[in-house]
């Protein structure tokens, strides 16, 4: 036997295992990626950074929302090694029921979800996760925890911001934050349990904008997970952006001096600066301190009670309260007349109480006068036309027709339609401005005629405002026949106002049309006979008209009030509403003429005025 | 005493560059592995990698005494080497134990591992055992007192316990095949009970060990498929079946090479072994899949599927292997680069052991597979080189030795890469040259030079 020929079998033995090493290695390391992946999880961590939420200064660059840093204790269950439960609960100063209880509650708030691999109902909470388990800590509170922590692996404190409005006004402008849910946070890898999202208001409209971008940081961790070094130099680590600074239209100090007028009252006042459609002043009365819900505590402590509060203090009502504008409606539909030529600016018509009801006044010889007077028999008279201009023989097809024109036009003013501010869009209301087909419903077709229907045209029966979109009109007599989409935010860092709200909106009248209605609602303020005297000021002559609105029997009327001053090249256009207070000229009126002061002026002439009204207290009458 | 030019004359050179080679990329790869930046100096001795050079040169000049001394020296001492390490082997298992073993010798603050040098010993006393009585291995008595001389050390390593080093021994096994041991005796006190068999030699006994050696990986194969299915050529084909089908080929194709080379005096032989392999390959292949999913417990099952990494438990029983699969892994096909490793530095610590039995995890991470490609090829050249050493010389005791040298060799590479890439058990052996460690760094080291001085005299034998 020829043993030489055995060496083979020893060669063919290493060659064969060298290739199987081989072949192992190249589908280990280049052609299956699993265990790259698997080296990924083992020994680097990503570590993301939080940027500060992005801080919200007014018109003037005070500086309306910061940031003040609280502190949440967090826990990592994993990590926690034999935990002394009755030391920790020492050192956090809870009873140890507590403590255990806490344990309990964070894996019951995470819920449970049915596994669609196993079928079995499994736990969200997971044991390697980092869940907050005491939140708002202070400075000082957690100054004298976080060195004692060392003793308690698995629990570490982690910096994170609450709001603070050093101006305790805009609440519901501003909104408030609260923390992100179970959903939220599957839905958007930006959140984490125990971070904070923006709940109402810009906090809830800007919020992707006041995040800001998150930074990543990847790391080299050891066994023992301590971080070693980051990894491959940096190189694919990110900075977190912060958002950058976003500056409202908003005058805090007008504001605030809006909320102390309406202190007491029902209603809202809603102040827009004409020439580029930023609301400088969005009231909403009763309203509350922005600062009651500001981190958990505060939410727990304050939002059951605000919630169940009658009066609505979260109600933004400027957005969300729809109410018959009044006789405020009555520009319009002088507008629309003209514009239809069924009046010019000196039609007259008589006062005829039989109709429908007025008060005493001179005759309303000319478009001017009947805004002075504010003459409802003018209003029906000359809305009939329009409405009911006897262009078709079948009547009801002829108010069916008028009615749609008419409607076109309200259409054209922003009325009945969302006008798209940037606040909350879902919970901004439409209002309401009724067509042929609402009536069609209603009444039944061809089935009404003007006559029906004829309180619309002095902006009472199906008519329905929101106090932004009566705003809007006095933005729209100011620029005689054109508006910005009211927005809030006057620029994001260095880029200005979202497109939409650089896109000027041209109401269906021609110029020409607005100076007789301008000339009526001057009249209002300063002839004699006019109902808005009180909204005079020094120095700028003020163009306004009011509005008492019927309000149902046994009810006081609701006083409304919309101005715009100066006269020429309009500062500030302002709409008032005091719920139940009682004619226009009362209380809407004094309340929007100390604003102007306010504005243009920036001292008040008539203190008596002032303090009248905020001593006022309205609130029996609800 | 020769004078010192001719001492180096006939020294391999091939080898000892290899040898080189290997021992530059451990202690690079230590360097790497354990680095530490309050100690950035390679030659600093209270950090592993300035121990290793140590190491390195404690054995270099060991082996540079080896070549001065006259290759007939271990010749005539090999019977007391034997012992005096048979002698160690017990002593260390009065030891107190280290790991769970009794494996170390400590003298002071350092300690050795005789199993390390039981290997040079065995192979020693082998190579004498079987140059000496110039035997043909194939009676029942020499055949025993043989395995003996392998045997013993195994049982004393075996008591420490080592189950590496033991593993390491098998290696003998082949070096016994190559000399033509016979496992014939064995066989025919099988086939004694089949009185019309008559048989001078039989397949079997002749080539026992390779048989042997190919049902053991044939059987863990089965094992290892036994769940699994595959999806060659779009069928879907259970694991076993899979087997079954590669072993067909395989057999088709020897049986092409066999029609078609083969010497036509040895044509109806070879096709009945071939025949006769296969039907028995499919045979073991169906016996053990049915064994062990119709009939093994379910804890044994269990803990076989563990063994074998058909289950994951990778923070349990598997973590090392997990861990140094992925290391492994990650280094991808160009590597991290040289001291980037992430998963397996001793900084991070994610693969225990790092810098000794799963050095090659460092290593492949760092520097990919083609580091790895190359590596593979410089310990195929060392082994290949032993073997072609051995081929070349006139005297049995100078081939078995080689072989021997060759075998052990090859089984540390084998079976410690095998580990580090999921082929292999975890068993705690080091990769020669590269792991850190005095013991197998001397061990290997001497293991060689007495190779290269017992190569360098080939000539001054007589046959």
């Amino acid at each position: 036997m020829n043993l030489e020929n055995r060496k083979y079998l020893l060669y063919g033995l290493v060659l064969f295992t060298s290739l199987l090493f081989i072949f192992k290695l190249l589908y280990m390391q280049v052609i299956d990626d699993s265990w790259t992946q698997r080296a990924t999880q083992i020994a680097e961590k990503r570590r993301e950074i939080i940027p500060p939420r992005g801080i919200i200064v007014d018109r003037k660059n005070r500086k309306i929302v910061v940031n003040k840093i609280s502190y949440n204790l967090m826990v990592i269950e994993d990590r926690i090694k034999q935990l002394d439960t009755s030391a920790f609960a020492s050192l956090i100063g809870w009873e140890v029921k507590k403590v255990k209880q806490r344990f309990k509650d964070i894996v019951k708030n995470e819920g449970v979800y049915k596994n669609p691999a196993t079928g079995k109902t499994e736990s969200n909470y997971r044991a390697d996760r980092p869940y907050p388990f005491v939140k708002d800590l202070t400075l000082e509170e957690v100054t004298r925890i976080a060195p004692r922590l060392t003793d308690f692996p698995g629990f570490y404190e982690e910096p994170t911001g609450t709001r603070y409005y050093p101006y305790p006004g805009g609440a519901n402008i501003l909104g408030y934050m609260n923390e992100v849910g179970r959903k939220e946070i599957e839905n958007d890898p930006f959140y984490r349990p125990g971070m904070n999202v923006g709940r109402s208001g810009l906090e809830r409209s800007y919020e992707s904008v006041l995040r800001g971008k998150k930074g990543v940081r990847y790391i080299v961790t050891s066994a023992t997970n301590n971080e070693i070094e980051p990894y491959a130099d940096k190189k694919f680590d990110t900075l977190a952006t912060p958002s950058p600074k976003i500056k409202l239209g908003v005058d805090i100090k007008l504001q605030l001096y809006g909320e102390s007028l309406m202190k007491n009252k029902k209603g809202c006042i809603v102040a827009i600066e004409p020439k580029t459609g930023e609301i400088l002043t969005m009231v909403s009365a009763p309203n509350y301190d922005p600062n009651l819900l500001s981190g958990r505590k505060s939410i727990r402590k304050n939002y059951p009670s605000l919630v169940s509060d009658a009066n609505l203090p979260l109600f933004a009502r400027p957005l969300q309260a729809e109410y018959p504008p009044g006789s405020i409606f009555k520009l319009l539909q002088s507008l629309i007349c003209l514009q239809e030529k069924k009046i010019t600016p000196n039609t007259g018509f008589a006062c005829n109480k039989a109709i429908v009801g007025c008060h005493d006044h001179p005759a309303a010889t000319s478009i001017s006068r009947a805004i002075q007077y504010s003459c409802n028999p003018y209003f029906y008279a000359a809305v009939r036309r329009v409405i009911q201009p006897n262009k078709y023989n079948n009547i009801y097809q002829d108010a069916e027709n008028g009615m749609n024109v008419w409607h076109k036009y309200m259409m054209g003013f922003g009325l009945g339609k969302n006008l798209g501010i940037d606040i909350d869009t879902l919970a901004q209301r439409n209002g309401l401005i009724p067509n042929s087909l609402y009536y069609d419903r209603y009444l039944g077709h061809h089935n009404w005629v003007f006559s029906t229907i004829r309180s619309i045209s002095i902006g009472q029966g199906e008519i329905k405002l929101t106090p932004i979109q009566m705003a809007n009109i006095a933005v729209i007599m100011a620029n005689r026949g054109w508006y910005y989409t009211p927005h809030f935010v006057k620029s994001i860092g260095k880029k200005g106002p979202l497109k939409k709200y650089r896109t000027k909106h041209i109401t269906p009248i021609n110029r020409t049309h607005f100076d007789a209605v301008i000339e009526g609602m001057r009249r209002v303020v300063y002839e004699p006979g006019g109902t808005g005297k009180e909204a005079r000021i020094n120095n700028f002559i003020v163009c306004g008209k009011t509005g008492t609105v019927q309000n149902g029997k046994n009810k006081k009327n609701h006083s409304v009030f919309i101005a715009f001053a100066p006269i020429e090249n309009p500062k500030i256009a302002i709409a008032v509403f005091v719920e139940n207070a009682g004619a226009g000229g009362a209380w809407a009126a004094p309340i929007a003429g100390l604003m102007l002061d306010k504005y243009l002026n920036k001292v008040i002439s008539d203190k008596e005025k002032e303090q009248t009204i905020i001593n006022a207290n309205l609130m029996s009458s609800y | 005493m020769r004078q010192p030019k001719e001492l180096f004359s006939n020294i391999d050179w091939p080898l000892l560059i290899g040898m080189f080679a290997l021992m530059g990329v451990g202690i690079l790869t230590v360097y790497s592995v354990a680095y530490n930046p309050e100690h950035p100096l390679l030659f600093d001795t209270s950090q592993k990698y300035g121990k290793q050079l140590l190491w390195i040169g404690v054995s270099l000049f060991l082996g540079f005494l080896i070549l001065l001394i006259d290759a007939d020296i271990y010749r005539k001492f090999t019977e007391y080497i034997y012992i005096a390490t048979i002698v160690l082997l017990i002593i260390v298992l009065f030891m107190p134990p280290v790991h769970g073993a009794r494996a170390w010798l400590g003298f002071g603050g350092l300690g050795i591992q005789p199993a390390e040098f039981a290997k040079i010993s065995t192979a020693l006393m082998l190579a004498k055992w079987i140059d000496d009585t110039n035997i043909k291995l194939q009676n029942t008595r020499t055949i025993s007192e043989t395995l003996g001389i392998v045997f013993l050390p195994c049982i004393l390593v075996a008591l420490q316990p080592d189950a590496g080093t033991l593993l390491v021994f098998t290696s003998f096994f082949f070096v016994l095949y190559r000399e033509g041991i016979s496992f014939d005796p064995l066989v025919f006190s099988v086939l004694r009970y089949f009185p019309r068999v008559k048989l001078k030699t039989t397949w079997l006994g002749t080539h026992f060990i390779p048989f042997f050696f190919f049902l053991m990986v044939l059987s863990i194969l089965s094992l290892f498929l036994s769940t699994s299915i595959y999806y060659p050529f779009g069928i879907s084909l259970s694991g076993p079946l899979f087997l079954i089908l590669l072993i067909t080929l395989l057999g088709l194709l020897f049986f092409g090479f066999i029609s078609f080379f083969g010497y036509p005096r040895n044509k109806t032989k070879n096709l009945v072994v071939l025949v006769s392999s296969y039907l028995f390959s499919v045979f073991l292949i169906s016996s053990i899949t049915f064994f062990f999913n119709n009939l093994a417990a379910p804890h044994q099952k269990s803990r076989i599927e563990l063994v074998l990494g058909l289950k994951e438990d990778p923070n349990g029983a598997d973590y090392n292997r997990n861990r140094a699969m992925a290391a492994v892994g990650s280094g991808k096909f160009m590597g991290k680069g040289y001291r980037k490793a992430s998963v397996s530095s001793m900084r991070t610590n994610h693969v225990p052991e790092s810098e000794t039995d799963f050095i090659f995890c460092p290593f492949a991470e760092e520097w990919g597979f083609v580091g790895n490609l190359m590596l593979i090829a410089i310990y195929l050249f060392v082994i290949f080189r032993v073997f072609s050493i051995a081929e070349r010389q006139r005297s049995v005791f100078f081939r078995v030795y080689a072989y021997s040298v060759g075998m052990v060799f090859f089984y540390h590479f084998a079976i410690n890469i095998g580990m580090n890439i999921g082929l292999a058990p975890v068993i705690g052996i080091p990769l020669p040259f590269l792991s850190y460690g005095g013991s197998s760094m001397m061990a290997f080291s001497i293991m060689l030079f007495v190779l290269l001085k017992l190569d360098s005299q080939r000539r001054d034998v007589l046959r």
